[in-house]
């Protein structure tokens, strides 16, 4: 679509490509890329992109286009990514729960193996969190103790993955919790600052709190102990044997050259030494920058949705599943 | 929470070049669309969304704030110089800005108009800063019981004000709210009504419904309209040496400007009343509160004042209810609140705490616009003298033209396309029939907000409905609901009963 | 005005039939399933459509009183000639959107606007020109740039 809307533009196109000059001759890449992010514009995961896509521009020598397709908790993306014979020239730029989680808990056209994950550049932070001044402080184990003596303890669950987490954790200690659906950050955090919700799942908005101490986490989902948050135990170190690390990783379809996966892999591992990728990621979205090269990511995401499929088996199959 | 400093720096920013550029260029842009009979705000914002995308958060706001607060100074001239208001709600200016501009002084009727216009605007923006952010602090703290109810309130509310019949009113939002729960289900997944198309699992896309119900609908009917009217005469602007304002006649026109600066940014605080009450009820109040009711009608300047001062000041306090609380409380609000949705920000009192720089820049840039308006309506006074007389078919063919070109830069595609023309049908029927869109377009846009809290609610309480009496917050709103359906209900039906009593008799 | 119980009538009728057809197919049948703690996905928009259900029947039998009251008949015959004046635009604007469905934008716009100018009237060759190409260029404008900013 649109590609005819731009029909008439082409040559705004060629001019673009005769200004970033360093055409290689049969070097990957002699074209355009687009990076395309699976949220809306404005989130983390887009302020993130469009900085690398930048810092990528300058490394491979070619524009580096931005486009937005949101949908399904980026599994609109990744639908049309598997169907995409661009040969690397196209590649999404998300989180790895979207390809983990994402084809358990619905319907979709594509799997993990669909693609190849050419690296992963930084590491999730999210958590379990509380509010201030509640009645089992800010521990996960006193939390515990207090949901088996108070059924009805609540919880705000954001993703399908947080919920099964929950689900299993409740499962495991005996807890009767009611789960509340809330949307993203922004919905969690008025239902914790306010003291309406017990505790809740955070996907990042927690690091932003972590001055003014209002929102205690209770366990770090992700595989280390959260950065701003060195006292909160992991999942594993609390004895739940999950692995909910998120990941971002940058992903291309499966049949792409290993040419051009490499070259990407080159140019992003030079992303994450560069300043600015460095500085939006550890200062506005709060995150820690890593180099995952393709093997090591793609085996984390493979133990990943084993460890998914087994939590399910254990529940019994998600609610979701009609 | 935030210091005087981070407040000074949000005003640095809102002074820098670029953002007053960005801001003139919304204020100008906006000032044509005023004064373009038949060119409204809602239409000129709907179809500005597309443009703003590419921009930053804080210029996509501060442009289509400027532009909104820019059709309120501008349809004043063609109120004056055409007898036909550019935006429906300048209809007051008409009584007494022609008459004033056919007696030989245009020039200072439209320097009335516009320093009422300026003065209305720039206090009701004072006001919604001073009011919006002790507010917000206040609504922080609100829980899911408590936003439900607000909401539900809200809702009833704009049906029954925004005018015209309460029943119609409800039964478009009614529509509002169906559409608004179109998507994937926020606790189960589950796709609601979306048909199978992968489009519509994020729910209706806002902006082709907004550019199909407001824009394109708007062009459908004034295509329907336009055989009828066809040119009115311009007043042009004379040399006259005594058509201006002088500092004396401007002075007592100041009285009036203040107490219809009041009566309009109460009105606007209100959701569902929009600009026409306040500028209709501020200048009843301007001649009831005279010394010569009489000149009133004839070409008295305070009766410019009035209706202009009150029609500008809906429009920054209609925000009260956006900024504090998150409900938009009329069209360009919720238009707002698309463009902030669009742009990544949920727009309410979180964002005191969570963009509290963004907030006061915009803030400031709301200052700025004001000052702006001024400065544009005044250096511009001839120009857009000129620009009332730009014929409608050639604005309808263009507008025509952007609502199509605003879908199709956005890359939604043919699914856009269609869902655009299904909501101008739609549209179209919705004014033909007088069915009121605001209720329709806010219920939209807060059904997901409502849902969600409702859910929350339902979960949070267990089902049980006497929560609401360790709330007394959210009970009261619950009862004022109630009381206000009763009302509405009471008075329909008395005037439906009087209707039917006259009836008989003739 | 007159005619207001009119049309109310018919739209309360016409919105009673979409509120039947929501309630009775429509919500059952795409509203989406699944177990929930607190709502049902189909609860608001069911209880969005008793809403309007109750409102336009109210308003369809106060308006049919009212028109019985002043005597008029339910039925008006609509003036054939007025029927296809307000019904050309959209047809217009729907065969444009199968164009541009089919070709880019910026070639169909000028026969957009131009031809819309010569149907309304404007005989003026220059003005007709003018009001095409210039949104056109602009359009093409802002596509180029947005192309070489890398949005697109």
């Amino acid at each position: 679509m649109k590609m005819k809307l731009l029909g008439t533009a082409v040559l705004s196109a060629a001019m673009a490509v005769g200004v970033a000059g360093q055409v290689q001759a049969d070097d990957f890449p002699t074209k355009p890329l687009t990076l395309v992010v699976g949220w809306g514009a404005g989130g983390s995961t887009d302020i993130q992109a469009r900085v690398l896509a930048n810092v990528l521009e300058e490394e491979l020598g070619q524009p580096v286009n931005v486009v937005n397709q949101p949908g399904a908790g980026g599994g609109v993306a990744l639908a049309r990514l598997a169907n995409s014979t661009d040969e690397g020239y196209t590649f999404v730029f998300g989180t790895s729960m979207t390809i983990t989680f994402g084809p358990l808990s619905t319907e979709t056209t594509y799997g993990l193996d669909d693609f190849r994950y050419v690296a992963g550049v930084t590491l999730g932070q999210s958590a379990i969190v509380t509010g201030e001044d509640r009645p089992f402080g800010d521990s996960w184990e006193d939390l515990v103790a207090y949901a088996q003596e108070n059924p009805g303890t609540s919880y705000a669950n954001q993703t399908a993955l947080d919920r099964m987490i929950i689900e299993y954790i409740a499962q495991r200690e005996g807890l009767d919790l009611r789960i509340v659906p809330t949307s993203g950050g922004a919905g969690m955090a008025p239902l914790i600052l306010s003291g309406d919700v017990d505790f809740a799942y955070s996907g990042g908005t927690h690091s932003g709190y972590a001055e003014t101490g209002e929102m205690p986490v209770l366990l770090s989902l992700a595989e280390d102990r959260l950065v701003a948050y060195p006292d909160a135990p992991t999942l594993q170190e609390a004895g739940y044997d999950i692995n909910a690390a998120e990941i971002r990783v940058a992903m291309v379809p499966k049949d792409t050259p290993d040419a051009h996966v490499e070259r990407l892999a080159e140019a992003l591992k030079a992303a994450t030494q560069d300043e600015r990728f460095i500085e939006v990621t550890e200062e506005r979205i709060l995150m820690p920058v890593t180099w995952m090269p393709e093997e090591e990511v793609t085996q984390t995401l493979r133990d990943q949705v084993e460890g998914y499929k087994a939590l399910l088996e254990e529940l019994g199959g998600l609610p979701e599943d009609e | 929470m935030i210091g005087f400093d981070a407040i000074l720096n949000s005003f640095a920013a809102a002074l820098h070049y670029e953002s007053i550029a960005i801001i003139l260029g919304g204020v100008l842009l906006g000032y044509i669309v005023g004064v373009i009979p038949g060119l409204n705000r809602a239409v000129a914002i709907a179809i500005a969304i597309p443009l703003t995308f590419y921009m930053s958060a804080y210029a996509a706001i501060a442009f289509l704030i400027g532009l909104s607060k820019g059709t309120a100074a501008g349809s004043a001239v063609s109120a004056i110089l055409l007898n036909t208001p550019g935006e429906p709600s300048s209809a007051a200016t008409c009584l007494d800005g022609y008459p004033m501009a056919s007696s030989g002084k245009p020039r200072k009727a439209l320097k009335v108009g516009l320093l009422a216009s300026v003065i209305g605007d720039l206090l009701a923006t004072l006001l919604l800063i001073a009011v919006a952010i002790p507010f917000a602090s206040v609504a922080l703290k609100f829980g899911p019981y408590e936003l439900a109810a607000i909401l539900i309130f809200a809702l009833v509310f704009i049906a029954g004000m925004a005018g015209g019949s309460f029943l119609k009113g409800l039964a478009a939002g009614g529509m509002g709210v169906i559409l608004g729960t179109v998507g994937l289900d926020p606790e189960t997944g589950a796709m609601r009504l979306t048909f199978g198309f992968a489009e519509l699992m994020e729910g209706v896309p806002i902006l082709p419904l907004v550019i199909g119900t407001l824009a394109l609908a708007e062009m459908f009917v004034q295509l329907d309209e336009y055989r009828r009217n066809k040119d009115a005469s311009v007043i042009k602007l004379g040399k006259n040496a005594d058509d201006d304002l002088s500092y004396q006649e401007f002075k007592g026109t100041l009285p009036t400007i203040f107490k219809s600066t009041g009566v309009g940014a109460f009105v606007g605080a209100l959701p569902g009343l929009g600009p026409s009450v306040g500028a209709f009820m501020a200048y009843g109040l301007a001649k009831r509160s005279a010394k010569d009711p009489d000149s009133f009608g004839k070409g008295n300047p305070n009766g410019i004042a009035a209706a202009e001062a009150s029609d500008n000041a809906v429009i920054p306090a209609s925000y009260i209810p956006l900024f504090g609380l998150g409900i938009p409380g009329s069209v360009s609000a919720a238009l707002l609140v698309g463009a902030f949705m669009i742009h990544g920000i949920q727009v309410g009192p979180l964002m005191l705490r969570d963009h509290p720089e963004m907030l006061f820049t915009l803030f400031s840039g709301m200052i700025v616009a004001s000052l702006l308006m001024l400065a544009v309506g005044w250096y511009g006074l001839r120009i857009f003298a000129r620009v009332t007389s730009v014929p409608p078919h050639i604005v309808i063919s263009v507008v025509i033209f952007l609502c199509l070109a605003g879908i199709q830069v956005q890359g939604y595609g043919t699914f856009g396309l269609v869902t655009v023309f299904v909501f101008a049908i739609f549209g179209y029927f919705l004014k033909k029939f007088d069915y009121s869109f605001v209720t329709f377009l806010v219920a939209f846009i807060v059904t997901p907000m409502l849902e969600m809290n409702l859910r929350q609610s339902v979960i949070l309480s267990g089902g049980e409905f006497s929560i609401l009496l360790e709330r007394p917050i959210a009970l009261a709103f619950v009862v004022f609901t109630v009381l206000m359906v009763l009302h509405l209900g009471w008075t329909s039906y008395r005037r439906w009963m009087q209707a039917r009593h006259k009836a008989k008799q003739v | 005005m007159t005619d207001m119980p009119r049309k109310n009538f018919w739209s309360g009728l016409g919105v009673a039939a979409l509120a039947v057809m929501l309630l009775t197919w429509i919500i059952p049948t795409y509203g989406g399933s699944g177990f929930a703690f607190g709502m049902q996905p189909q609860r608001l928009a069911t209880l969005g459509a008793w809403l309007i259900l109750g409102c336009s029947i109210v308003l369809t039998v106060v308006s049919a009183i009212a028109l019985k009251r002043r005597g008029e008949s339910i039925v008006a015959t609509p003036d054939l000639g007025h029927l296809w004046h307000q019904a050309w635009p959209f047809l217009y604007v729907l065969g444009f959107i199968v164009l541009i469905d089919r070709f880019p934008l910026t070639w169909v716009a000028p026969l957009l606007i131009g031809g819309l100018l010569l149907l309304l009237g404007e005989r003026r060759w220059y003005v007709v020109v003018l009001t095409a190409a210039i949104p056109t260029a602009g359009l093409y404008g802002l596509t180029a740039h947005l192309m070489r900013i890398g949005v697109v």
